[in-house]
């Protein structure tokens, strides 16, 4: 009986990625689909306006997709370290608010995007501390975080920053501190997402060349022996909440200085955008490459429910209902090892049987 | 006069603190067994949802509260099968809900009362009146519920094989215990609790459904249940005094509101949260087993 015939039990880890990746958003759109179907719309053009209605506009997708490129990479380096980053809200709003402020005054955009991320990082930082020092949930903290952020900054801008001639706006930044458009041919591109593929490109550095991504690695893999090499795990986890943050704020500083120009009072702009990177991050399976294809697929998703509320008046908010269900099913590694076990098996069985008879 | 007004807001704190209790008694419970749900909030959102338009079809307050604990006890099944038979990620899982639970709530705003913000009034749960207070049943509800859930916690033979599932499943397994059912029934029960709580929201409290009904307040009875402990006892004391710092943001609110002011008051419950969790929490009674999976051999 040859071993080609029968299959082997054990799979791939690229198997694995490929099925749980489709499976995760075949059960995504699936429950999107009877939710549709529920509320009495026809699921398919649904469908297929979330997934496509997006890309008419391929500047805009991208540059949608650059501030949750950002946010996934706040969720992805503390999840190496063993944390879970669910600030990335509110890092983002930190970061576009100090980017905000550091270009009114200074009129330097490059100096506006650091300062953003640095801010993000400091939040990063007393998390983190928090955690490791005084024994708090990081989640706690953080959804605690990202609530008492939101309403300051609201407060801030309705009361302080407002633009006298547009109250709902914040003051806007300086012309000389803008990221305008790339232009490329007929191509037009907003310069912060080029921008961001640097930031992805040195957080990549960063984890796999240096050893304070290696320190990083390795205290979320296994503490124990981190400890043994003599790695501090609790320091490794501490430098990757910061890491994480200054992404996240890098993401919020973009977003002011090379897209939108201003805040809004209700941060619409913004609002959400931390919690579609924890969907980006577990989707690009945590690796900065896999962060940036994650990125563009969720911003179709964003766009393409924008396009379908238009479209057939169905609420855009559709496209959460889906990415947590897409959350959801990542979160279920082992599901998926025994269906393909499962699966693999009874082949195994069935081509046995054959030859028996 | 100050008197009068620090003690009208002890008594309005009792308001906000039955859903952080019920979360956190609940949640406390779960946790105990080993499983971690951060999907309260999710199910505030979701049974605030649908008492509230049970009740603003049918007007029968006594389903739409059964409707809430429902809701709450499908989002526990949800989890524990997740968590404990195939699992899953439970922090992940708990912030898919989550996200889930608000998507599907703005989406029914829309289909069903055709509004974006929040649902037309509906009727709400008569108040009882002792004293000179008008006080909710389910505020002594929501404390008998604790006190109950205290005693079988840790005055019955079954609280003690629970909390063993929490701490030591393996040891929990050789005394003849069922671990992934127990984790499991623990888990619904919590989730449960969380239904109770988010029907309160919406159709005793607020009287009306609105988006950001739960507004964080599933992960201030997080908080909760790391301050009390793991206690219920202590849980009841830390959700009066979650409660307090939002019935302090809403008295200030009323009282010095101009416009722009109510969003710096609105902070006051989650920097209070934050700074009550840093100066009391310890680390030590964190169950051991929180959070793993367990995998029978």
């Amino acid at each position: 009986m040859s071993s080609k015939k029968l299959g082997k039990l054990e799979f791939t880890e690229y198997e694995f990625f490929i099925i749980e990746t489709t499976g995760s958003v075949a059960a995504g759109l699936i429950v999107s689909g009877i939710i549709l179907a529920i509320l009495g719309y026809n699921p398919l053009r649904g469908l297929s306006l979330l997934l496509f209605g997006g890309i008419r506009n391929p500047d805009y997708l991208l540059s949608r997709a650059t501030f949750i490129m950002m946010t996934g990479l706040a969720f992805a380096i503390p999840m190496y370290a063993g944390l879970f980053n669910i600030n990335g809200e509110g890092e983002m709003y930190i970061g576009g608010l100090t980017a905000l402020l550091v270009a009114i005054y200074t009129g330097n955009g490059f100096l506006a995007i650091l300062m953003g991320g640095f801010a993000g990082a400091v939040l990063g930082l007393i998390i983190s501390v928090l955690r490791v020092y005084r024994g708090v949930n990081e989640v706690v903290t953080a959804i605690m975080l990202n609530m008492a952020i939101y309403y300051m900054i609201i407060y801030l801008i309705t009361a302080k920053l407002y633009d006298p001639v547009a109250p709902h706006e914040s003051l806007k930044v300086p012309a000389s501190a803008r990221f305008g458009l790339l232009k490329l041919g007929v191509f037009r591109i907003h310069i912060i997402f080029p921008l961001a593929l640097i930031f992805i490109a040195f957080s990549y550095y960063i984890l796999y060349f240096t050893k304070l991504g290696y320190e990083i690695r390795v205290s979320g893999l296994s503490p124990a022996s981190a400890k043994y090499a003599g790695i501090d795990p609790n320091k490794a986890m501490i430098n990757s909440m910061i890491l994480g943050g200054f992404f996240a704020g890098v993401g919020g500083a973009l977003n002011v200085i090379g897209f939108m120009y201003y805040m809004d009072s209700m941060l619409t702009s913004m609002h959400g955008m931390g919690f579609d990177g924890i969907g980006v991050a577990l989707m690009g399976r945590n690796n900065p490459i896999g962060i940036v294809l994650a990125s563009i697929f969720f911003s179709m998703l964003i766009l393409g429910s924008q396009r379908m509320q238009l479209l057939m008046r169905v609420p855009k908010e559709l496209a959460d209902a889906l990415s947590g269900v897409i959350i959801i099913a990542f979160s279920l590694p082992y599901a998926y090892r025994m269906l393909i076990s499962y699966l693999r098996t009874r082949r195994m069985i069935k081509v046995g049987a054959e030859h028996h008879s | 006069m100050e008197l009068n007004i620090i003690a009208n807001l002890l008594i309005i704190s009792l308001v906000p603190m039955v859903p952080l209790l019920l979360g956190s008694v609940g949640e406390i419970v779960a946790e105990k067994a080993g499983v971690v749900n951060i999907g309260i909030e999710g199910i505030f959102l979701l049974s605030a949802l649908t008492s509230a338009v049970i009740d603003f079809f049918t007007g029968n307050l006594i389903l739409a509260i059964l409707t809430g604990i429902v809701t709450g006890t499908g989002l526990g099944i949800l989890h524990g099968i997740i968590s404990v038979y195939l699992r899953g990620d439970q922090i992940v899982a708990g912030v898919g809900v989550n996200m889930l639970a608000y998507g599907l709530c703005v989406i029914s705003l829309v289909t069903i009362w055709e509004t974006f913000g929040s649902s037309p009034p509906v009727k709400t749960v008569p108040k009882l009146k002792i004293f000179d207070l008008r006080v909710s049943p389910l505020v002594i509800v929501s404390i008998a519920i604790a006190l109950v859930t205290w005693y079988f916690l840790f005055k019955t033979n079954t609280g003690l094989r629970l909390r063993a599932c929490g701490e030591d499943p393996r040891a929990a397994e050789t005394m003849g215990v069922n671990v992934m059912r127990t984790r499991f029934l623990a888990t619904v029960y919590g989730a449960m609790l969380a239904g109770l709580g988010g029907a309160y929201l919406s159709i005793d409290w607020v009287g009306q459904f609105t988006r950001e009904i739960a507004a964080g307040r599933g992960f201030i009875a997080l908080a909760n249940v790391a301050f009390s402990g793991w206690n219920p006892l202590i849980a009841i004391a830390g959700a009066f005094i979650f409660g307090f710092f939002e019935a302090l943001s809403i008295y200030l609110s009323i009282r010095y509101g101009q416009f722009a002011l109510v969003y710096l008051f609105k902070t006051i419950p989650y920097l209070g949260t934050i700074a009550v969790t840093i100066i009391f929490v310890g680390r030590a009674k964190t169950p051991a087993a929180l959070g793993k999976p367990y995998i029978k051999e």
